[in-house]
């Protein structure tokens, strides 16, 4: 290791520490009464505001995702990786019409993930079960991105040994990991809500550090751009094709638009992204966030930018080229050779935590949802609240056991392809969470079958797709009519008329319908005092003064 | 599934924030409209400083929708002494299956 390096690594370290000590302090934050409740560890007690709940789901959606897949994606392909940007606009809207009556119906219910709601929406146990299942699978790949963010951090500065065993190799990575997987343990929720004030930060400070003195040292946002056109423009060996392009096609404008709508559509389905909802306070607070969050979206364009300056700074070209064509060291070596090494551990440090964050709450949901879903569902449906806690944390230790088994083995070439992969996975239960909002239309048994042709047309269409080098899982688009096209979309649409089809065939032939447990008021429902015009709404909900 | 969760509003309001939300929604998703590098602003092609101008925009949207759907006057002020961040209700609320 360097002498600069050494540098950048105490300071890493340093916050590394930091962050842990706020994590194991995290557990006496907001002290609850009774900690051994899910809704204390898995929620965080349902009691963060805007500030904190702004905090927490920026902490919570902006993950390694943004800080190095995005720029690298964008460093290898040019505006094709914007689309994430586009991604990041059309998200909050969207959130912005169901968050609410999500987070009504969670609150007025007790339900602590979005599968306890389908559950007692259909009356089925089977969809509950799928929805569960989907949500852990999709979260999988999803924290395995976040530990390709922080490898990509530790391979640049040179951590770890070039040791052929696994385990040796990725020391690093696993000793942080069991930190993490501790304090997550012990403090549940309130771990990366209160780590998250430190990542965003970080963050912001790097960000904007970033985007006003690199540009200069470079010769100018004209010469970043002309950079990054002149590369784009040259045709690549492996394709016979251009690299990429400065602005989207028209030939790329189908995939543009379609990875940006699925992934929008997909975001705030996933499990980590409802913990984070359900854990506001008032409902409210959601929509107040869907004005606040774009901030974030807002830095996550100019990371995107981040992808064009490394293109523009020929020695992290360099870098890359002796990293084996390993795309995501760009932004990591970026900052190596542009910043000094003090700040350069500073953007490290942003680049880590801001992974640690979202990969705490990833394990966190699929906790809960093994918890309620299937531990409480189908083993002890008579669980006390301390023995679900338990089992809670339990699970949140073996899902990053996998998470790790799955970043340490999976090929890595575009760590997108991992997050796009889920994207396409957990879409597939769009019909039974977020239609069921507006409506019990769809027969329960008809969401199940399309759910399943849905999971397995995409699953299939991603495992045909080669690229980057790989024979499978190579893309995450492929063509329909001639169009490239998100599979998530594709394969959403085709759940959606199986379901629709089945659904009419289902009553006309009189198949039973389940029970809904809901009621209407269940879905407008607050946590303050319900005005005079919802006074018959089902006062209960109205939490003890 | 455009409807937003606004029981009891007017008519007038539920259009304005469909509308709302759709332009925002519909200025990112409709990519033709920024698919070029002209006009310029600064070294910047159109579709990268369009998208980040947009950001701002959407957050402006949602924040009117916001306010127009709100049904209290002043929520900040009673969450402080309402202090009900333990949910009880919610906890033993829905758990009987």
């Amino acid at each position: 290791m360097s002498h600069a390096n050494a540098v950048s690594f105490t300071i890493l370290a340093a916050s590394f520490l930091i962050v842990t000590v706020i994590g194991f302090a995290a557990a006496r934050w907001r002290p609850a009464e009774d900690p051994m409740q899910l809704n204390e560890w898995g929620l965080g007690g349902r009691g963060f505001g805007t500030f904190v709940s702004w905090f927490l789901l920026g902490g919570d959606l902006y993950t390694a995702y943004t800080f190095i897949a995005v720029p690298a994606l964008v460093y290898a392909t040019g505006a094709a990786g914007f689309y994430a940007l586009s991604y990041t606009i059309m998200v909050f809207p969207i959130v912005f019409v169901f968050g609410p009556r999500l987070w009504s119906v969670a609150r007025a219910r007790g339900y602590v993930t979005p599968a306890e709601f389908v559950r007692g929406r259909y009356g089925s146990q089977g969809l509950g079960l799928a929805v569960t299942l989907t949500g852990i699978l999709a979260t999988m790949p999803y924290i395995a991105l976040q530990l390709v963010g922080i490898e990509s951090v530790l391979a640049v500065l040179g951590v770890g040994s070039r040791s052929g065993n696994a385990l040796v190799r990725d020391l690093p990575l696993i000793i942080a990991f069991i930190i993490l997987a501790a304090y997550t343990y012990l403090a549940g929720l309130r771990a990366p809500a209160l780590i998250a004030f430190v990542k965003d930060t970080l963050i912001y400070v790097t960000v904007i550090v970033a985007i006003i003195y690199i540009p200069g040292r470079l010769g100018g946002w004209g010469h970043i751009f002309g950079a990054a056109s002149a590369h784009l423009k040259t045709v690549n060996p492996a394709t016979g094709k251009p690299f990429g392009s400065l602005v989207v096609l028209p030939a790329g404008e189908w995939a543009y638009a379609t990875l940006a709508l699925g992934s929008a559509l997909a975001l705030f389905i996933y499990p980590h992204a409802v913990t984070g909802v359900f854990a506001s306070r008032r409902r409210d607070v959601i929509r107040r966030n869907a004005a606040m969050l774009p901030a974030y979206s807002l830095v996550l364009g100019l990371i995107a930018l981040l992808g064009y300056m490394a293109r523009a700074t020929p020695a992290v070209n360099a870098g890359v080229a002796a990293g084996g064509g390993n795309v995501q060291l760009s932004v990591p070596l970026l900052f190596q050779h542009m910043f000094p090494a003090w700040f350069a551990g500073i953007g490290y440090s942003a680049i880590v935590i801001g992974a640690l964050v979202p990969a705490a709450i990833m394990s966190i949901a699929a906790a809960n949802l093994f918890t309620r879903n299937i531990y409480k569902e189908f083993f002890r449906p008579r669980a006390t609240p301390a023995q679900e806690t338990r089992v809670a944390r339990l699970a949140s230790l073996v899902m990053k056991v996998g998470a790790l088994g799955f970043a340490l083995e999976l090929n890595k070439t575009f760590s997108i392809n991992l997050q796009l992969l889920g994207g396409i996975w957990i879409l597939q239960t769009f019909p039974a969470v977020v239609i069921s909002l507006y409506t019990r239309w769809f027969h329960r048994f008809a969401l199940i079958i399309g759910w399943a042709v849905g999971m397995a047309y995409g699953t299939i269409q991603a495992y045909q797709t080669p690229g980057g080098g790989q024979q499978h899982f190579g893309a995450s688009t492929a063509p329909v009519f001639g169009h490239a096209t998100y599979i998530a979309i594709t394969a959403v649409l085709i759940n959606l008329v199986v379901a629709g089809g089945l659904t009419l065939i289902f009553r006309a032939t009189g198949l039973r319908d389940g029970y809904d447990e809901t009621r209407p008021a269940d879905y407008c429902a607050d946590s303050a005092p319900a005005p005079a015009a919802e006074a018959d709404a089902r006062s209960t909900v109205t939490a003890a003064p | 599934m455009a409807q937003p969760a606004a029981s009891g509003r007017k008519p007038v309001t539920r259009g304005v924030v469909t509308i709302l939300l759709i332009v925002a929604i519909g200025g990112a998703l409709v990519v033709p409209i920024y698919a070029r590098s002209l006009p310029k602003l600064g070294d910047f092609p159109f579709f990268y400083w369009y998208q980040l101008v947009w950001v701002p925009v959407v957050a402006v949207a949602c924040w009117l929708c916001y306010v127009l759907l709100r049904t209290k006057p002043a929520p900040a002020a009673r969450s402080r002494n309402s202090g009900s961040r333990n949910s009880g209700a919610a906890n033993g609320g829905g758990l009987q299956k």
